[in-house]
C-alpha cells in the first residue's frame, strides 16, 4: 500500500510540475561545479531559462562593484554561447576591469538606458533576442508585471536575464529592495569578503565575495565564500572557499559598517 | 519713396536670403535628389532620369514653376542638356516668350546663339570687354577663332563657352551627393492618417530594397523624407548596423519615429533615399532559421533597434585603446565593428566601476610613497588591511591639449588597489608627491568588486 501511494504521489508531482512547466521544455543550467552550490538548485543549476536578482550588500547596493564584478564572472561560461547585453543608465561600468576578472569584452554590448522603464523594456527586448546569451540590467526595483514580461522574454530562447539592484547614490537602504520580483527565479545579495594574505605576502590575491542565495525557487537558500577562479583553471568561474555558517568571518561581522 | 509711398523695403540680409535658397533646394528634391545651389538666387536641377515622373519635361517645368508661383516665389526655369545652357535660358531666354525655356536635346547651340554675352556667366572683365567690341550676341563668339578668344578674354570665356555647349564637362555641387539610389511616392490625395504615413513609408522601402536586391547590393543608411503640401520636408532615418535591404524591418525601425512627423494639411510626396551603399551577396533564406547564421547576423535586428530607439551614442562596445590613462583606456565603437587586436594588459589589474571623476577622500599614509593606513571616503572610514602598488601613470604630456601645468611631479598620480577590512577593494590614487610645493591629494578612482 506505502508503495503504491508513494508512487501516486510521484505521478502527481509530475503532473503538477508538467502544468506548472506548462509548454516550456526542460532548459540547461548554469553550474556552479561545486555541489554545495548546486545542490541548491533544483535542475543542479542557476537555469538559462530565467531571470535573476542580484543585490548588493550594504554600501555595495549603490555602488554595485561587488554584485557587477560577480555577475561578470557569473556570465563568463556564457560568453561562448552568444553576446551579452549590460543595460545601466550610468556608464561608470568598465571593461578593462571585467576584462581582467576573464571576461571577454569583445562580447560586451553595452548600453545606457534613460529611465528605469527604458532598462526593464530594453533588457526584455535583448533577452527575446537570438544570439544573446545574457542581459544584465541594473535597476531599481521590477515591479511584478516587468518581472513576469522578463520571465517570459527569458523562455522564448532561453536566455539569461540579471537584474542587478542599484538603488541611487546616496539613496535610502531598504528602499526598492522590499518589492521582490516573485518571478525572478533566484535572489542573490553579494558583499565583498576579505582575502587572506598571498602565499608570498606581496599585494593582493584573487578577490573574494561573500555569496548568500536569499531566495530560489523550488531550491534552498544558502550562503557562501567564494572566490574567482582565473580563466584558464577550469570550467567554472568560482571556487568555494567556504561554507558561511563554519567560517569565522561570518561571525566577525557585525554588520556594523553596513548600517545603511 | 516719396514716388510710391505705399512701397514697403527691408534691408538685404543675404544670411536670411542663403538660408530660404537651403530651404527651396531641399525641397527641390521633390524633383530631384540632385539639387546644387547657384551664387545667391538659383538652383541646378540634375532630372536626367526623373522628368518622366511628370510626364515630360514641360509638364514637369510647369508644375516647378507654378507651385513656386503659389507660394509667392517668382521663379524662371529652363531646362537644357547643360547648365550652361539651362542657366543662360533660363536667365536670360525668358525675354524670348515666357519663363519657361526648354531647349530640345542637341539643340543648346540653337537655343542660345540670341542671347547677350552676359548669359555666358563670364567674368565681370570679360563681360564689359566684349559689347565694347561689338559682340553682343552668344552667336558672334562661335564665329570667332577660339585662340584669339582665349588669348583676349582669358580661357574662361572658352571654357563657359564649351561647358554651354555640352563640350566640356561642368561639376555641380550637389546640396546631397547625387544617388541613383532615390525613390519617390506621389499620392493623388494628400496623406495625413498615422497608418497611411506608417504604409506609404513601408511602400517607399519596397520601392528601394526591391532596387538594391536586384543589384545585389545593401545599405547601411536609409531616409524617407515625407513632403508636407505647403513645402515642409521631415526626414525620418532609419540606421542599419550592418548593411542590409529588408524592407519590413526598416518600416518597423521608421514606424516609432513618425509622430515626429506632423502631417499638417497632408503629405504629397515621400522620397526614400539610401546611402552607404555596398555590394550586398543575397542570403539563402534558411528553413531552419534558428541555426547556422553566424552571430553578427542574430545581432544586428536587436543593435538597429536600440540603435534607433535610444540613438548611436548609446549602445557601444568598449576597445581597448593604446593609453595608460585608465579614462583613456576605453574607446566605444559600434557593437558589430570588428573587434581590436589589442588587450589591456591583465598585469594591470582594473576596476569594475570607474567613477567618470575621481572623488576626494582623506587619507594617511606614511611619507612618501606609501599606501595609505586609512581613508575617508563618503563620511565612512576604511581601514586598509592589505595594498598593492604603487602604479605610477603620468599625464600624456605629447597629446595636444596638455599643458605645461598638467605635467610634471605635480600631476603623476600612483595608483593603489587596496583591501579594506571587510574585503571591499578600492582603486585610489596619490596625485602629486611628497616634497614639492603643493601637498599631494588621495582621490579615489574606482572600485573593484
Amino acid at each position: 500500500m506505502a508503495g503504491s501511494r508513494e508512487a501516486r504521489l510521484a505521478a502527481l508531482r509530475g503532473r503538477i510540475a508538467a502544468i506548472e512547466a506548462g509548454t516550456r521544455t526542460l532548459t540547461p543550467v548554469l553550474p556552479f561545479g561545486d555541489p554545495a552550490i548546486d545542490g541548491c538548485f533544483p535542475g543542479g543549476g542557476l537555469p538559462l531559462g530565467g531571470w535573476h536578482e542580484v543585490t548588493g550588500a550594504g554600501l555595495e547596493g549603490e555602488t554595485g562593484a561587488a554584485p557587477a564584478a560577480f555577475v561578470g564572472l557569473l556570465l563568463r561560461p556564457l560568453v561562448k554561447a552568444g553576446a551579452i547585453v549590460w543595460i545601466a543608465r550610468r556608464s561608470d561600468l568598465f571593461a578593462p576591469g571585467l576584462f581582467g576578472l576573464g571576461f571577454p569584452t569583445e562580447r560586451l554590448i553595452q548600453v545606457r538606458a534613460r529611465d528605469e522603464a527604458e532598462t526593464l523594456s530594453v533588457l526584455e527586448d535583448a533577452l527575446s533576442t537570438q544570439g544573446v546569451a545574457a542581459a544584465v540590467g541594473e535597476a531599481e526595483a521590477p515591479d511584478l508585471t516587468a518581472g513576469r514580461r522578463l520571465q517570459l522574454a527569458c523562455e522564448k530562447r532561453g536566455g539569461f536575464g540579471v537584474v542587478l539592484h542599484r538603488r541611487p547614490y546616496g539613496g535610502r537602504a531598504g528602499a526598492g529592495q522590499a518589492v521582490s520580483g516573485s518571478a525572478a527565479f533566484s535572489r542573490w545579495r553579494i558583499g565583498p569578503s576579505p582575502t587572506p594574505s598571498p602565499p608570498d605576502d606581496i599585494g593582493l590575491g584573487p578577490p573574494r565575495w561573500r555569496v548568500e542565495l536569499e531566495r530560489c525557487r523550488g531550491g534552498r537558500p544558502g550562503a557562501w565564500i567564494l572566490e574567482a577562479q582565473e580563466a584558464g583553471h577550469g570550467p567554472h568561474p568560482f571556487r568555494l572557499v567556504s561554507q558561511l555558517a563554519d567560517h569565522d568571518v561570518a561571525a566577525a561581522e557585525p554588520g556594523l559598517r553596513y548600517v545603511g | 519713396m516719396a514716388l510710391v509711398p505705399n512701397l514697403v523695403t527691408f534691408d538685404h540680409d543675404p544670411v536670411a536670403d542663403r538660408i530660404a535658397l537651403e530651404a527651396l533646394c531641399d525641397w527641390c528634391v521633390r524633383f530631384s535628389p540632385a539639387v546644387a545651389i547657384d551664387g545667391a538666387d538659383g538652383l541646378f536641377l540634375d532630372i536626367t532620369g526623373t522628368d518622366h515622373l511628370w510626364g515630360g519635361e514641360r509638364d514637369m517645368l510647369v508644375d516647378l514653376v507654378a507651385r513656386l508661383a503659389r507660394w509667392g516665389v517668382p521663379a524662371r526655369a529652363a531646362i537644357a542638356d547643360t547648365a550652361g545652357a539651362a542657366w543662360a535660358l533660363a536667365r536670360f531666354g525668358a525675354r524670348l516668350g515666357d519663363d519657361l525655356a526648354i531647349a530640345a536635346p542637341g539643340e543648346q547651340r540653337a537655343a542660345i546663339e540670341d542671347l547677350p554675352v552676359a548669359a555666358l556667366r563670364l567674368e565681370d572683365a570679360a563681360e564689359a570687354q566684349l559689347p565694347r567690341l561689338g559682340l553682343h550676341r552668344v552667336g558672334q563668339l562661335f564665329a570667332l577663332p577660339r585662340a584669339q578668344l582665349a588669348k583676349r578674354f582669358g580661357l574662361g570665356l572658352t571654357l563657359r563657352l564649351d561647358q554651354a555647349l555640352g563640350m566640356a564637362a561642368e561639376a555641380l555641387t550637389f546640396r546631397r551627393p547625387a544617388t541613383p539610389w532615390f525613390d519617390r511616392l506621389a499620392f493623388f490625395e494628400p496623406i495625413s492618417a498615422p497608418e497611411d504615413l506608417a504604409r506609404a513609408a513601408g511602400d517607399a522601402l519596397a520601392l528601394i530594397c526591391q532596387r538594391l536586391e536586384a543589384e545585389g547590393r545593401g545599405a547601411k543608411r536609409f531616409e524617407v523624407v515625407f513632403h508636407r503640401l505647403d513645402g515642409q520636408a521631415y526626414p525620418v532615418r532609419a540606421n542599419l548596423a550592418r548593411i542590409g535591404r529588408d524592407a519590413k524591418r526598416l518600416t518597423k525601425l521608421i514606424i516609432p519615429k513618425l509622430d515626429k512627423v506632423d502631417p499638417g494639411f497632408g503629405v504629397e510626396v515621400v522620397t526614400v533615399h539610401a546611402a552607404a551603399v555596398e555590394p550586398l551577396a543575397a542570403a539563402q533564406d534558411r528553413l531552419d532559421a534558428e541555426a547556422g547564421t553566424s552571430l553578427d547576423e542574430t545581432l544586428a535586428p536587436l543593435i538597429d533597434r536600440l540603435v534607433n530607439r535610444l540613438g548611436e551614442a548609446r549602445v557601444w562596445r568598449a576597445d581597448p585603446y593604446e593609453s595608460h590613462v585608465p579614462e583613456r583606456s576605453v574607446v566605444r565603437k559600434a557593437p558589430l565593428d570588428p573587434p581590436a587586436a589589442a588587450k589591456w594588459d591583465l598585469d594591470r589589474p582594473r576596476p569594475v566601476r570607474l567613477f567618470k571623476r575621481p572623488e576626494a577622500i582623506t587619507a594617511i599614509a606614511k611619507l612618501p610613497d606609501d599606501p595609505p593606513m586609512s581613508f575617508t571616503w563618503r563620511g565612512r572610514a576604511h581601514r586598509v588591511r592589505r595594498a598593492e602598488g604603487p602604479e605610477r601613470i603620468g599625464q600624456e604630456w605629447w597629446r595636444a591639449g596638455v599643458g605645461e601645468t598638467d605635467t610634471g611631479p605635480g600631476k603623476v598620480r600612483d595608483y593603489y588597489r587596496v583591501e579594506d577590512d571587510v574585503g571591499g577593494r578600492f582603486w585610489i590614487f596619490r596625485q602629486g608627491l611628497f616634497g614639492v610645493d603643493e601637498a599631494p591629494k588621495w582621490w579615489i578612482h574606482g572600485l573593484f568588486g
